[in-house]
């Protein structure tokens, strides 16, 4: 569960502006040391990025293995995927990611308070979550040391015992945890807007579940979550840092070669169909003590593995994905109304939304409204120009590179590739992807992927202030934020 | 139970391929100083710029002008006016951001390698030209409202820790919050800023650290066809105001409708880079890194009184605080959190810690280290805040061994030594007070 952050006191630092970056389907990045100082019609061409070589590897239990080398630290980057994201959370709300992290509450032949304290006492930490999608296990360690942590990684994905005390204590702070999560209503409009969306799909349902929920979890219902959604055919595991391959090979084979499940199958077909909205409606969350309002304007938006995403990011940089994007430009600089305002893609495997996110003192919500329609509008009405266009391609090709600098990033982007089923072309490819955009395929895929009609409006603010101003956008219906549920 | 094998340091292992003299420095004729470290594992670079001003530099009436200073330096200047800093930063494929903090203001730009020019002639004009356009200075009032009260609106210990500042110093400006106070915000002047950036935005009050694909002669060239034409400013003032020995515990209430209360406990420490620091510093780690830590362990998973918790001391010129934080659990009452907490400290004092804990942070230590050099951004930022914190950056590559010094014994004294009932600032935000 990562809620945790948003009260941690971050440096006494305040920022210019909220950290704008164009992730490239989130996915995170690397390049090769090719410069290619191509210059020519003032579009630049900074370097062509290649993923680093890695091998794969199949085991014969089923289980996906990618290794890649880099050797600049002496730190290994160790990231795991498995079946059991919140898609699969049926009927109890918040099953996926609270099995995700009893992972590492005990296992065949260590306590939770063993596992922690070897992980800290080598300077490492291990993570385990789960989100939409998928679930996963993350960690870094020195490289010598290895030996020690690898056996522990085994057992937390191979053996976990689920220890009731440990659930028992974790659910009582879980449930408190998210009535806290409310507080902030920037780390909560996510699932209100989600839920709006996707209703009673598995999409609408929130990845850190609803208290009645939590409060429904047993071990036997843990259990067989794990038994059902953990298995070697149905996930990967990425290595990439300081070692050599075909030892790291020989531990890997060593110590998951061995991982069977034999419990029964459950087939699942799961199919998302994107029930076309009728009618533009708003869904507003009463903070009774809330001071500004913050808000989320779009509707279904594009998947994961969508051939395009690459060209509509650069589009969306433009309205909404950097600093002089055209939302930011009008909401912050020109009109001082917010701190920041942007728009972005949120892709799933299935499914995925288009939205655009911003926030203000309550007393100008309604000027805010208006201005990001009217911004938002102009990708319809007045399209985008080529000066404006070529920009967007020289920033994101600038960008590109630091997003794969690290170990732990290429690892997620291969895990990714996993759980996804992407290709390497959209590294390898990348700059091509972007030089290849014209004025006119740009305004072909406006009117294609960008939602025009029937936008939905979730607003988190004092419903007594902008319950009328709300009205003026759709059919309003309302939720307190105290209540369970999103 | 597997046994804990105890892990020592080697010697061999304490460096990568990074080391103090990759790091290359030259000072401009200004008196401006540049710091260089090539390295082209991407085709990236970033330039980072930091001025030695903060919220330390203000008085009462202006406060937050620095934060809003930092805002400012965006505005236009003479080649480049409002908007066209990044309008031509983007364009040419670079992205920027700044910080402000209690001591000093960052200004950080991220480019491909080969617009190295163009952010040397960015900076350079808004350096030498800065111009202040009223229009300008309106919406950015705007913007710096929305950021404070969005910060406040999202994250109650923010209220909390402006308000325990506020009670812990009576003289020195760290008594004041970086972002400052909304009438002042209302307030400041044009003349204000224009005093400010004569005061403060000099070459030689600056610090410049350049990382990534770049050549160092490369560098030199553009900074002295740049930068060195820029005249020196007087040397600004002192901050020479002492923050005078707290005599007695103080408290402070704040009152929030939340579902839980939140506590801040703080201590008067000494400055970044004292002799005290690397022992304060491990022992805050030895306090709330990771879940096996002193308070995470007892007191959020243990004993189940709190939702999270935390200690922080952050980096400063002038001596500062130490903040242990956190957040009750559901029915917890603050009272009970904070005996809890006092009940650690208390612990640490009388029974200090073992090598085997101290072990373990001296072994955190080092990851940080690693994870620091993975990045040309990493690199870039500790070398500049080791600069000008503790005197000099190579201080960074030898924070390994300097944390290596530190013994059970100094966390003792330490822990002893400062965190006394005299020298405490207990916050509490809640609903309602506890009867």
């Amino acid at each position: 569960m990562k809620i945790n952050g948003r009260c941690k006191m971050e440096e006494g630092r305040w920022n210019r502006n909220l950290r704008i970056n164009v992730s490239i389907r989130s996915i995170l990045q690397f390049c090769i040391l090719v410069i290619l100082q191509l210059v020519y019609l003032s579009s630049y061409s900074f370097a062509q990025f290649k993923l680093p070589d890695y091998k794969t590897v199949t085991l014969d239990n089923g289980l996906t293995v990618y290794l890649m080398e880099k050797k600049d630290v002496p730190l290994i980057s160790f990231s795991a995927v498995f079946d059991g994201g919140a898609i699969k959370d049926a009927s109890v709300s918040g099953i996926a990611s609270f099995t995700a992290e009893a992972l590492r509450f005990g296992t065949a032949s260590y306590t939770k308070s063993q596992i922690d304290s070897l992980f800290n006492f080598y300077g490492s930490n291990v993570s385990t979550y789960a989100n939409a999608d998928y679930s996963g296990l993350y960690t870094r360690f020195i490289k010598d040391n290895i030996e020690t942590l690898l056996p522990l990684v085994k057992e937390i994905i191979l053996t976990p015992s689920f220890p009731e005390t440990e659930i028992e204590k974790r659910k009582q702070r879980w449930i408190a945890e998210l009535d806290q999560a409310k507080e902030s209503p920037r780390s909560v409009i996510g699932s209100y807007f989600n839920k709006h969306i996707f209703g009673d799909s598995p999409y609408g349902s929130p990845v850190n579940g609803t208290k009645s929920g939590i409060g429904s979890i047993t071990f036997e219902g843990i259990q067989d979550f794990y038994k059902t959604n953990y298995r070697p055919e149905s996930s990967a595991i990425a290595v990439v840092g300081d070692f050599n391959a075909s030892d790291m090979m020989k531990l890997l084979q060593n110590y998951f070669g061995e991982w069977e499940n034999n419990s029964p199958k459950k087939l699942s077909d799961l199919r998302i169909v994107n029930t076309p909205f009728e009618s533009p409606t708003v869904y507003l969350i009463n903070k009774s003590n809330a001071t500004e309002t913050t808000f989320l304007i779009g509707s279904y938006g594009t998947t994961m593995s969508n051939e395009d995403q690459t060209q509509l990011d650069v589009i969306n940089t433009i309205l909404g994905g950097r600093f002089t994007s055209w939302l930011n430009d009008e909401l912050r600089v020109n009109a001082g109304l917010t701190y920041g305002a942007r728009s972005r893609f949120a892709q799933y495997k299935l499914t995925g939304t288009f939205f655009i996110s911003t926030f203000t003192a309550t007393k100008n919500t309604e000027a805010a409204i208006d201005l990001a329609l009217k911004t938002y509008n102009r990708l319809f009405e007045k399209g985008i120009d080529e000066e404006t266009l070529l920009s967007a391609k020289n920033y994101v090709k600038g960008q590109f590179p630091p997003g794969y600098e690290t170990a732990g990033s290429l690892a997620s982007f291969l895990t990714q590739k996993y759980v996804y089923g992407l290709d390497d072309s959209i590294i390898n490819n990348f700059e091509n992807e972007v030089n290849d955009l014209t004025v006119e395929r740009v305004n072909e895929l406006i009117k294609k992927y960008f939602p025009k009609d029937n936008l939905q409006f979730v607003l988190i603010g004092k419903a007594d202030e902008i319950r009328d101003i709300a009205a003026k956008y759709g059919k309003v219906s309302e939720k307190n934020l105290e209540e369970d549920s999103y | 139970m597997k046994t804990l094998i105890i892990f020592l340091i080697s010697a061999t292992s304490m460096f990568a391929q990074i080391a103090a003299d990759d790091v290359q420095t030259f000072t401009l004729k200004n008196g401006m100083k540049i710091l260089v470290l090539e390295n082209s594992a991407i085709p990236n670079a970033n330039m980072y710029l930091f001025y030695k001003v903060g919220s330390r530099n203000e008085y009462v009436g202006i406060t937050g002008i620095s934060h809003f200073f930092e805002h400012m330096m965006f505005n236009g200047a003479k080649k480049y006016g409002p908007k066209e800093f990044d309008r031509v930063m983007e364009a040419n494929g670079g992205a920027n951001n700044a910080y402000t903090s209690g001591n000093i203001t960052a200004y950080t730009n991220w480019f491909p390698g080969s617009a190295l020019e163009v952010i040397f002639d960015l900076e350079a004009d808004r350096i030498a030209h800065l111009n202040f356009d009223t229009v300008m200075i309106e919406s950015e009032r705007g913007v710096i409202l929305s950021e404070r009260s969005t910060g406040l609106e999202n994250n109650p210990l923010e209220q909390l820790w402006q308000e325990v500042q506020a009670t812990a110093f009576v003289a020195h400006p760290y008594m004041w919050p970086v972002i400052g106070w909304e009438s002042d915000i209302k307030n400041w002047t044009k003349q204000d800023l224009e005093n400010y950036f004569h005061t403060y935005y000099a070459p030689n009050n600056c610090l410049v650290v350049i990382s990534g694909d770049v050549k160092l002669d490369e560098v030199k060239s553009l900074a002295q066809k740049y930068f060195e034409p820029i005249p020196a400013g007087p040397e600004p003032r002192k901050v020479h105001t002492v923050e005078p020995p707290q005599t007695g515990e103080k408290r402070v209430f704040v009152q929030r409708e939340v579902p839980s209360p939140y506590l801040m406990i703080t201590y008067h420490v000494p400055q970044t880079g004292s002799n005290d620091y690397y022992a304060l510093d491990l022992l805050s780690s030895i306090l709330s890194q990771g879940r096996s830590s002193r308070l995470y362990s007892s007191l959020v998973e243990e004993n189940q009184l709190a939702l999270e918790v935390g200690t922080y001391y952050g980096d400063a010129f002038d001596p500062t605080l130490f903040y242990f934080y956190g957040v009750c659990n559901d029915a917890v009452q603050a009272s009970e959190l904070e005996k809890a907490i006092l009940d650690e400290v208390a612990k640490l004092i009388d029974e200090g810690i073992n090598e085997n804990e101290l072990q373990k942070v001296k072994n955190q230590k080092l990851m940080e280290f690693y994870r620091t050099l993975e990045t040309i951004n990493g690199l870039s930022n500790t070398i500049g805040t080791y600069d000008l914190f503790f005197g000099d950056y190579k201080k960074l590559f030898t924070a390994p061994d300097d944390y290596k010094k530190v013994t059970v014994d100094d966390i003792k004294r330490v822990a002893g030594e400062y965190f006394t009932k005299q020298n405490r600032t207990v916050g509490i935000l809640n609903t309602e007070e506890e009867q």
